[in-house]
Protein backbone atom coordinates (compact mmCIF):
# COMPACT_ATOMS: atom_id res chain seq x y z
CA UNK A 1 0.00 0.00 0.00
CA UNK A 2 1.20 3.49 -0.88
CA UNK A 3 0.37 6.95 0.41
CA UNK A 4 0.59 10.00 -1.82
CA UNK A 5 1.75 13.40 -0.52
CA UNK A 6 -1.88 14.59 -0.40
CA UNK A 7 -2.58 11.91 2.25
CA UNK A 8 0.46 12.79 4.39
CA UNK A 9 -0.38 13.71 7.97
CA UNK A 10 1.35 13.68 11.32
CA UNK A 11 1.82 10.21 12.75
CA UNK A 12 1.52 8.42 9.38
CA UNK A 13 4.05 5.55 9.21
CA UNK A 14 5.98 5.22 5.95
CA UNK A 15 9.02 3.44 4.58
CA UNK A 16 11.94 5.74 3.86
CA UNK A 17 15.27 4.42 2.60
CA UNK A 18 14.42 1.00 4.00
CA UNK A 19 13.49 2.12 7.50
CA UNK A 20 10.03 2.60 9.02
CA UNK A 21 9.47 6.29 9.81
CA UNK A 22 6.72 8.37 11.33
CA UNK A 23 5.73 11.80 9.99
CA UNK A 24 6.40 14.47 12.61
CA UNK A 25 5.59 17.49 10.47
CA UNK A 26 4.30 17.89 6.93
CA UNK A 27 4.55 21.32 5.35
CA UNK A 28 3.28 22.22 1.90
CA UNK A 29 5.79 24.47 0.17
CA UNK A 30 4.41 26.34 -2.80
CA UNK A 31 7.01 28.71 -4.22
CA UNK A 32 5.22 31.68 -5.77
CA UNK A 33 6.22 30.65 -9.27
CA UNK A 34 7.42 27.09 -8.84
CA UNK A 35 5.78 23.74 -8.45
CA UNK A 36 4.45 22.57 -5.09
CA UNK A 37 6.41 20.34 -2.73
CA UNK A 38 5.91 18.71 0.63
CA UNK A 39 8.70 19.34 3.11
CA UNK A 40 8.37 16.49 5.57
CA UNK A 41 10.03 15.88 8.93
CA UNK A 42 10.28 12.20 9.83
CA UNK A 43 11.31 10.30 12.88
CA UNK A 44 13.16 7.13 12.02
CA UNK A 45 11.44 4.56 14.27
CA UNK A 46 14.53 2.38 14.49
CA UNK A 47 17.29 4.93 15.09
CA UNK A 48 15.06 7.58 16.69
CA UNK A 49 16.73 10.22 14.51
CA UNK A 50 14.77 13.03 12.89
CA UNK A 51 15.29 13.77 9.20
CA UNK A 52 13.81 16.21 6.71
CA UNK A 53 12.98 15.41 3.10
CA UNK A 54 11.31 17.19 0.21
CA UNK A 55 8.80 15.46 -2.04
CA UNK A 56 7.24 16.46 -5.32
CA UNK A 57 3.50 16.90 -4.84
CA UNK A 58 1.83 13.70 -5.97
CA UNK A 59 4.82 11.49 -5.17
CA UNK A 60 3.98 8.45 -3.07
CA UNK A 61 5.69 6.31 -0.44
CA UNK A 62 5.13 2.77 0.74
CA UNK A 63 3.23 2.39 4.00
CA UNK A 64 5.18 0.88 6.90
CA UNK A 65 3.47 -2.00 8.69
CA UNK A 66 3.85 -0.46 12.12
CA UNK A 67 1.63 -1.09 15.14
CA UNK A 68 1.79 0.42 18.57
CA UNK A 69 0.49 -1.98 21.21
CA UNK A 70 0.00 -1.62 24.92
CA UNK A 71 2.04 -4.37 26.58
CA UNK A 72 3.12 -5.49 30.00
CA UNK A 73 6.84 -5.50 30.85
CA UNK A 74 7.61 -8.95 32.29
CA UNK A 75 11.31 -9.19 33.15
CA UNK A 76 14.85 -9.05 31.82
CA UNK A 77 17.55 -11.67 31.76
CA UNK A 78 20.18 -8.96 31.33
CA UNK A 79 20.44 -9.48 27.55
CA UNK A 80 16.84 -9.15 26.51
CA UNK A 81 13.78 -7.44 27.86
CA UNK A 82 10.54 -9.40 27.68
CA UNK A 83 7.04 -8.00 27.08
CA UNK A 84 3.59 -9.52 26.77
CA UNK A 85 0.55 -8.45 24.78
CA UNK A 86 -2.23 -8.87 27.39
CA UNK A 87 -4.83 -9.55 24.69
CA UNK A 88 -3.07 -12.33 22.80
CA UNK A 89 -0.60 -13.37 25.52
CA UNK A 90 2.06 -13.20 22.77
CA UNK A 91 5.51 -12.48 24.13
CA UNK A 92 8.06 -10.20 22.51
CA UNK A 93 11.65 -9.41 23.39
CA UNK A 94 13.83 -6.36 22.79
CA UNK A 95 17.60 -5.87 22.92
CA UNK A 96 19.17 -3.31 25.26
CA UNK A 97 19.83 -1.08 22.23
CA UNK A 98 16.15 -1.08 21.19
CA UNK A 99 15.06 -0.39 24.76
CA UNK A 100 16.70 3.05 24.62
CA UNK A 101 15.88 5.27 27.59
CA UNK A 102 12.85 3.11 28.50
CA UNK A 103 15.37 1.01 30.48
CA UNK A 104 15.48 3.78 33.05
CA UNK A 105 11.81 3.77 33.86
CA UNK A 106 10.31 0.31 33.56
CA UNK A 107 9.76 -1.99 36.50
CA UNK A 108 8.21 -5.44 36.19
CA UNK A 109 4.45 -5.50 35.55
CA UNK A 110 4.46 -1.91 34.20
CA UNK A 111 2.36 -1.16 31.14
CA UNK A 112 4.05 0.54 28.19
CA UNK A 113 3.72 1.01 24.43
CA UNK A 114 5.72 -1.37 22.25
CA UNK A 115 6.14 -0.50 18.56
CA UNK A 116 6.07 -3.45 16.17
CA UNK A 117 7.32 -3.32 12.59
CA UNK A 118 6.30 -6.32 10.49
CA UNK A 119 5.34 -7.87 13.83
CA UNK A 120 8.85 -7.43 15.28
CA UNK A 121 9.34 -5.11 18.23
CA UNK A 122 11.57 -2.13 17.39
CA UNK A 123 11.08 0.27 20.28
CA UNK A 124 9.27 0.82 23.54
CA UNK A 125 7.88 3.99 25.12
CA UNK A 126 7.35 4.14 28.86
CA UNK A 127 4.31 6.04 30.20
CA UNK A 128 4.92 9.82 30.46
CA UNK A 129 4.82 9.56 34.25
CA UNK A 130 6.09 6.64 36.32
CA UNK A 131 6.31 6.01 40.05
CA UNK A 132 9.70 4.73 41.23
CA UNK A 133 11.38 4.08 44.57
CA UNK A 134 14.44 5.89 45.90
CA UNK A 135 17.10 3.33 46.78
CA UNK A 136 19.97 5.70 47.47
CA UNK A 137 20.38 9.39 48.26
CA UNK A 138 22.23 11.56 50.80
CA UNK A 139 20.26 12.40 53.91
CA UNK A 140 18.55 15.77 53.42
CA UNK A 141 18.71 18.75 55.72
CA UNK A 142 16.13 18.59 58.47
CA UNK A 143 13.25 20.99 58.13
CA UNK A 144 13.81 21.63 54.43
CA UNK A 145 10.38 21.05 52.97
CA UNK A 146 10.29 23.85 50.44
CA UNK A 147 12.53 22.03 48.01
CA UNK A 148 14.79 25.01 47.52
CA UNK A 149 17.86 22.91 46.91
CA UNK A 150 18.34 19.58 45.16
CA UNK A 151 20.38 16.42 45.30
CA UNK A 152 20.82 13.31 43.15
CA UNK A 153 18.82 10.20 44.01
CA UNK A 154 19.25 6.71 42.56
CA UNK A 155 15.94 4.98 41.84
CA UNK A 156 15.07 1.27 41.76
CA UNK A 157 15.61 1.11 37.98
CA UNK A 158 19.13 2.49 38.37
CA UNK A 159 18.34 5.90 36.92
CA UNK A 160 19.56 9.02 38.74
CA UNK A 161 17.14 11.95 39.14
CA UNK A 162 17.54 15.33 40.85
CA UNK A 163 15.19 15.44 43.84
CA UNK A 164 14.40 17.99 46.58
CA UNK A 165 16.44 17.70 49.79
CA UNK A 166 13.57 16.26 51.85
CA UNK A 167 13.32 13.09 49.76
CA UNK A 168 14.66 10.05 51.64
CA UNK A 169 15.60 6.47 50.86
CA UNK A 170 12.47 4.34 50.54
CA UNK A 171 10.26 7.20 49.30
CA UNK A 172 8.20 6.61 46.20
CA UNK A 173 8.38 9.50 43.74
CA UNK A 174 6.84 10.47 40.40
CA UNK A 175 9.16 11.04 37.44
CA UNK A 176 8.41 12.56 34.03
CA UNK A 177 10.06 10.10 31.63
CA UNK A 178 10.32 12.67 28.82
CA UNK A 179 12.48 15.06 30.82
CA UNK A 180 13.86 12.73 33.54
CA UNK A 181 12.55 15.19 36.12
CA UNK A 182 11.08 14.67 39.60
CA UNK A 183 7.46 15.85 39.61
CA UNK A 184 6.37 14.97 43.16
CA UNK A 185 6.02 12.36 45.86
CA UNK A 186 3.73 9.45 45.06
CA UNK B 1 -9.01 47.23 23.61
CA UNK B 2 -9.69 43.72 22.32
CA UNK B 3 -6.91 41.84 20.60
CA UNK B 4 -9.08 41.65 17.49
CA UNK B 5 -9.55 45.41 17.30
CA UNK B 6 -5.86 45.98 18.02
CA UNK B 7 -5.03 43.80 15.04
CA UNK B 8 -7.45 45.69 12.80
CA UNK B 9 -5.78 48.94 13.76
CA UNK B 10 -2.30 47.50 13.24
CA UNK B 11 -3.32 46.30 9.80
CA UNK B 12 -4.78 49.71 9.01
CA UNK B 13 -1.50 51.29 10.05
CA UNK B 14 0.43 48.98 7.77
CA UNK B 15 -1.62 49.79 4.66
CA UNK B 16 -1.72 53.49 5.60
CA UNK B 17 2.08 53.57 5.89
CA UNK B 18 2.47 51.78 2.57
CA UNK B 19 0.11 54.25 0.88
CA UNK B 20 1.83 57.27 2.45
CA UNK B 21 5.20 55.91 1.31
CA UNK B 22 4.07 55.76 -2.31
CA UNK B 23 2.04 58.99 -2.28
CA UNK B 24 5.16 60.80 -1.04
CA UNK B 25 7.07 59.39 -4.02
CA UNK B 26 4.33 60.34 -6.51
CA UNK B 27 3.42 56.75 -7.27
CA UNK B 28 -0.25 56.64 -8.27
CA UNK B 29 -2.62 54.23 -6.56
CA UNK B 30 -4.70 52.31 -9.10
CA UNK B 31 -7.47 49.73 -9.17
CA UNK B 32 -7.65 47.12 -11.91
CA UNK B 33 -10.31 44.47 -12.67
CA UNK B 34 -10.28 41.21 -10.74
CA UNK B 35 -12.47 39.41 -13.29
CA UNK B 36 -10.43 38.58 -16.36
CA UNK B 37 -11.43 36.89 -19.60
CA UNK B 38 -8.35 34.66 -19.74
CA UNK B 39 -6.73 32.52 -17.03
CA UNK B 40 -3.08 32.98 -16.15
CA UNK B 41 -0.56 31.17 -18.34
CA UNK B 42 1.80 30.63 -15.39
CA UNK B 43 2.81 26.96 -15.33
CA UNK B 44 2.36 26.47 -11.60
CA UNK B 45 -0.39 28.97 -10.80
CA UNK B 46 -4.03 28.07 -11.37
CA UNK B 47 -6.77 30.64 -11.88
CA UNK B 48 -10.14 30.22 -10.21
CA UNK B 49 -12.91 30.07 -12.81
CA UNK B 50 -16.24 31.78 -12.19
CA UNK B 51 -19.46 31.68 -14.20
CA UNK B 52 -21.50 34.84 -14.38
CA UNK B 53 -24.84 36.02 -15.77
CA UNK B 54 -26.43 32.59 -15.87
CA UNK B 55 -29.86 33.96 -14.88
CA UNK B 56 -29.63 36.47 -17.70
CA UNK B 57 -29.15 33.64 -20.21
CA UNK B 58 -25.90 35.32 -21.18
CA UNK B 59 -23.70 32.96 -19.24
CA UNK B 60 -19.99 33.49 -19.58
CA UNK B 61 -16.82 32.46 -17.83
CA UNK B 62 -14.36 34.70 -16.10
CA UNK B 63 -11.18 34.06 -14.14
CA UNK B 64 -10.28 35.77 -10.88
CA UNK B 65 -6.93 37.48 -11.26
CA UNK B 66 -3.99 35.63 -9.71
CA UNK B 67 -2.04 38.92 -9.67
CA UNK B 68 -2.83 42.38 -11.09
CA UNK B 69 0.36 42.24 -13.17
CA UNK B 70 -0.96 42.27 -16.72
CA UNK B 71 -3.72 44.80 -16.08
CA UNK B 72 -1.20 47.14 -14.44
CA UNK B 73 1.18 46.67 -17.35
CA UNK B 74 -1.61 47.74 -19.71
CA UNK B 75 -1.77 50.99 -17.72
CA UNK B 76 2.01 51.39 -17.91
CA UNK B 77 1.89 50.90 -21.68
CA UNK B 78 -0.69 53.68 -21.86
CA UNK B 79 1.58 56.12 -20.03
CA UNK B 80 0.47 55.80 -16.39
CA UNK B 81 3.99 56.24 -15.08
CA UNK B 82 4.74 54.84 -11.60
CA UNK B 83 1.77 52.94 -10.13
CA UNK B 84 0.89 50.78 -7.14
CA UNK B 85 -2.07 48.71 -6.04
CA UNK B 86 -3.15 46.82 -2.92
CA UNK B 87 -5.69 44.15 -3.80
CA UNK B 88 -7.02 40.66 -3.12
CA UNK B 89 -5.76 37.97 -5.50
CA UNK B 90 -7.00 34.41 -5.94
CA UNK B 91 -5.24 31.15 -6.68
CA UNK B 92 -6.65 27.68 -6.99
CA UNK B 93 -4.87 24.68 -5.44
CA UNK B 94 -2.94 26.76 -2.94
CA UNK B 95 -3.99 26.00 0.58
CA UNK B 96 -1.86 25.30 3.62
CA UNK B 97 -0.22 26.76 6.68
CA UNK B 98 1.18 29.74 4.76
CA UNK B 99 -0.83 29.52 1.55
CA UNK B 100 -4.37 30.55 0.93
CA UNK B 101 -6.74 30.62 -2.04
CA UNK B 102 -7.18 34.34 -1.44
CA UNK B 103 -4.54 36.74 -0.20
CA UNK B 104 -3.63 40.42 -0.28
CA UNK B 105 -0.99 41.66 -2.65
CA UNK B 106 0.88 44.92 -2.94
CA UNK B 107 2.09 45.30 -6.50
CA UNK B 108 4.04 48.27 -7.80
CA UNK B 109 5.93 49.37 -10.88
CA UNK B 110 8.67 51.97 -11.10
CA UNK B 111 9.45 53.40 -14.53
CA UNK B 112 13.15 53.71 -15.35
CA UNK B 113 14.18 51.56 -12.37
CA UNK B 114 16.57 48.61 -12.73
CA UNK B 115 16.17 45.56 -10.50
CA UNK B 116 18.66 46.76 -7.87
CA UNK B 117 17.04 50.19 -7.65
CA UNK B 118 13.73 48.48 -6.96
CA UNK B 119 15.33 46.27 -4.28
CA UNK B 120 16.71 49.43 -2.66
CA UNK B 121 13.25 50.99 -2.65
CA UNK B 122 11.80 47.91 -0.92
CA UNK B 123 14.49 48.30 1.73
CA UNK B 124 13.35 51.90 2.26
CA UNK B 125 9.76 50.69 2.53
CA UNK B 126 10.71 48.08 5.15
CA UNK B 127 12.32 50.79 7.29
CA UNK B 128 9.15 52.91 7.08
CA UNK B 129 7.15 49.86 8.17
CA UNK B 130 9.37 49.44 11.22
CA UNK B 131 11.40 46.50 9.94
CA UNK B 132 14.95 47.70 10.45
CA UNK B 133 16.69 44.33 10.83
CA UNK B 134 19.99 43.72 9.05
CA UNK B 135 19.48 42.78 5.41
CA UNK B 136 21.38 40.08 3.56
CA UNK B 137 21.60 39.99 -0.21
CA UNK B 138 22.99 37.30 -2.51
CA UNK B 139 22.59 36.17 -6.09
CA UNK B 140 20.80 32.84 -6.64
CA UNK B 141 24.08 31.33 -7.74
CA UNK B 142 26.00 32.67 -4.70
CA UNK B 143 23.30 31.31 -2.38
CA UNK B 144 23.64 27.84 -3.93
CA UNK B 145 27.43 27.96 -3.53
CA UNK B 146 27.16 29.25 0.02
CA UNK B 147 24.46 26.96 1.38
CA UNK B 148 24.73 23.84 -0.80
CA UNK B 149 28.12 24.00 -2.54
CA UNK B 150 26.43 23.61 -5.93
CA UNK B 151 27.30 25.50 -9.13
CA UNK B 152 23.65 25.88 -10.06
CA UNK B 153 24.09 28.03 -13.21
CA UNK B 154 26.53 25.61 -14.83
CA UNK B 155 24.78 22.36 -13.85
CA UNK B 156 23.04 20.41 -16.59
CA UNK B 157 19.90 18.31 -16.12
CA UNK B 158 22.17 15.25 -15.77
CA UNK B 159 24.31 16.98 -13.12
CA UNK B 160 21.23 17.96 -11.14
CA UNK B 161 19.78 14.44 -11.44
CA UNK B 162 22.94 13.10 -9.79
CA UNK B 163 22.77 15.68 -7.02
CA UNK B 164 19.09 14.90 -6.39
CA UNK B 165 19.85 11.18 -6.24
CA UNK B 166 22.74 11.81 -3.85
CA UNK B 167 20.25 13.52 -1.53
CA UNK B 168 17.84 10.60 -2.13
CA UNK B 169 15.33 13.00 -3.63
CA UNK B 170 13.06 12.22 -6.56
CA UNK B 171 14.86 13.21 -9.77
CA UNK B 172 11.94 12.59 -12.05
CA UNK B 173 11.36 16.13 -13.32
CA UNK B 174 10.64 17.30 -16.84
CA UNK B 175 12.47 20.59 -16.77
CA UNK B 176 15.69 21.87 -15.27
CA UNK B 177 13.91 24.71 -13.47
CA UNK B 178 11.90 22.20 -11.43
CA UNK B 179 15.12 20.49 -10.35
CA UNK B 180 16.62 23.86 -9.43
CA UNK B 181 13.51 24.64 -7.42
CA UNK B 182 13.39 21.36 -5.49
CA UNK B 183 17.07 21.77 -4.57
CA UNK B 184 16.38 25.35 -3.53
CA UNK B 185 13.43 24.29 -1.37
CA UNK B 186 15.36 21.38 0.16
CA UNK B 187 18.83 22.84 0.63
CA UNK B 188 18.73 26.64 0.49
CA UNK B 189 15.36 27.80 1.79
CA UNK B 190 15.70 26.13 5.24
CA UNK B 191 18.96 28.09 5.74
CA UNK B 192 17.23 31.39 5.00
CA UNK B 193 15.21 31.03 8.22
CA UNK B 194 18.16 32.48 10.11
CA UNK B 195 17.99 35.76 8.23
CA UNK B 196 15.42 38.45 9.12
CA UNK B 197 15.49 39.80 5.56
CA UNK B 198 17.16 38.07 2.62
CA UNK B 199 17.10 39.25 -1.00
CA UNK B 200 18.01 36.68 -3.60
CA UNK B 201 18.47 37.96 -7.15
CA UNK B 202 19.55 36.97 -10.65
CA UNK B 203 17.62 33.73 -10.96
CA UNK B 204 18.66 31.16 -13.59
CA UNK B 205 17.28 32.13 -16.99
CA UNK B 206 14.99 29.07 -16.99
CA UNK B 207 13.14 30.70 -14.07
CA UNK B 208 12.91 34.10 -15.76
CA UNK B 209 9.10 34.22 -15.73
CA UNK B 210 8.58 37.75 -17.17
CA UNK B 211 12.02 39.13 -16.25
CA UNK B 212 14.74 40.27 -18.64
CA UNK B 213 17.31 37.60 -19.46
CA UNK B 214 21.01 38.38 -19.54
CA UNK B 215 23.22 35.39 -20.39
CA UNK B 216 22.64 32.58 -17.90
CA UNK B 217 20.58 34.70 -15.54
CA UNK B 218 17.35 36.68 -15.45
CA UNK B 219 16.89 39.94 -13.56
CA UNK B 220 14.37 38.45 -11.20
CA UNK B 221 14.52 38.64 -7.40
CA UNK B 222 12.72 37.41 -4.35
CA UNK B 223 12.64 38.64 -0.78
CA UNK B 224 12.51 36.21 2.13
CA UNK B 225 11.70 37.15 5.71
CA UNK B 226 12.89 34.45 8.13
CA UNK B 227 12.81 31.89 5.34
CA UNK B 228 9.35 32.76 4.07
CA UNK B 229 8.95 34.06 0.53
CA UNK B 230 7.38 37.52 0.72
CA UNK B 231 8.14 39.24 -2.59
CA UNK B 232 8.89 38.42 -6.22
CA UNK B 233 10.01 41.05 -8.69
CA UNK B 234 11.42 41.58 -12.17
CA UNK B 235 13.21 44.01 -14.32
CA UNK B 236 10.45 43.70 -16.87
CA UNK B 237 10.61 42.54 -20.46
CA UNK B 238 9.19 45.23 -22.75
CA UNK B 239 8.07 44.06 -26.16
CA UNK B 240 4.84 42.30 -27.04
CA UNK B 241 6.88 39.71 -28.93
CA UNK B 242 8.80 38.76 -25.78
CA UNK B 243 5.54 38.50 -23.84
CA UNK B 244 3.98 36.32 -26.53
CA UNK B 245 6.99 33.99 -26.52
CA UNK B 246 6.97 33.62 -22.74
CA UNK B 247 3.20 33.03 -22.62
CA UNK B 248 3.34 30.44 -25.39
CA UNK B 249 6.20 28.58 -23.70
CA UNK B 250 4.23 28.51 -20.45
CA UNK B 251 1.05 27.32 -22.16
CA UNK B 252 3.05 24.56 -23.85
CA UNK B 253 4.28 23.37 -20.46
CA UNK B 254 0.79 23.49 -18.95
CA UNK B 255 -0.42 21.42 -21.89
CA UNK B 256 2.39 18.92 -21.36
CA UNK B 257 1.38 18.61 -17.68
CA UNK B 258 -2.27 18.11 -18.73
CA UNK B 259 -3.30 21.25 -16.85
CA UNK B 260 -6.20 23.42 -17.94
CA UNK B 261 -5.07 25.95 -20.51
CA UNK B 262 -6.48 29.22 -21.71
CA UNK B 263 -5.00 31.25 -24.48
CA UNK B 264 -2.61 34.12 -24.90
CA UNK B 265 -4.28 37.39 -23.85
CA UNK B 266 -4.41 39.11 -27.24
CA UNK B 267 -5.93 42.29 -25.80
CA UNK B 268 -2.93 42.62 -23.53
CA UNK B 269 -0.46 42.07 -26.38
CA UNK B 270 -2.38 44.55 -28.50
CA UNK B 271 -2.09 47.21 -25.78
CA UNK B 272 1.61 46.50 -25.68
CA UNK B 273 2.21 46.92 -29.40
CA UNK B 274 4.38 49.96 -28.72
CA UNK B 275 6.04 48.18 -25.83
CA UNK B 276 6.22 48.68 -22.09
CA UNK B 277 8.40 51.51 -20.79
CA UNK B 278 11.67 50.32 -19.19
CA UNK B 279 10.60 49.48 -15.63
CA UNK B 280 10.83 47.11 -12.73
CA UNK B 281 7.93 45.75 -10.72
CA UNK B 282 7.31 43.61 -7.69
CA UNK B 283 4.53 41.75 -5.90
CA UNK B 284 4.61 41.64 -2.10
CA UNK B 285 2.41 39.34 -0.03
CA UNK B 286 0.82 41.65 2.51
CA UNK B 287 -0.59 38.97 4.83
CA UNK B 288 2.79 37.31 5.24
CA UNK B 289 4.47 40.71 5.61
CA UNK B 290 1.95 41.69 8.30
CA UNK B 291 2.62 38.46 10.20
CA UNK B 292 6.37 38.95 9.99
CA UNK B 293 6.08 42.51 11.33
CA UNK B 294 4.17 41.33 14.39
CA UNK B 295 6.92 38.92 15.43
Amino acid sequence: MNYSTSQFKNGLKLMLDGNPCSIVNNEIVKPGKGQAFNRVKFKDLITGKTLEKTFKSGESLEAADVMELEMQYLYTDGEKWYFMDPNSFDQFDLSKESMGSALNYLVEQDTCIVTLWNNNPISVSPPNHVTLEVIDTDPGLKGDTAGTGGKPATLNTGVVVQVPLFVAIGDRIKVDTRTNEYTGRA
Amino acid sequence: MSHFKENLLRYQNLTRNIRDFFYARNVIEVVTPSLLSTPTTDVYIDSIEVSVNQALSKSSKFYLHTSPELEMKRMLSRGSGDIFQICQVFRDNEHGRINSNEFTMLEFYRVGFGMHQLIDEIKDLLVILGKDDPIKQMSYSEAFFEFANIDILNSSIEDLKKILNAHSLNSDYEWIEDMQTVLFVHLVEPKLKEYPVFFIYDFPKQQAALAQIDGLIAHRFEMYINGIEIANGYQEIQTSKEYRDRFETELGKRKFLSKSIGCVDEDFLNDLKDGLPACSGVAIGIDRLFNSLSL
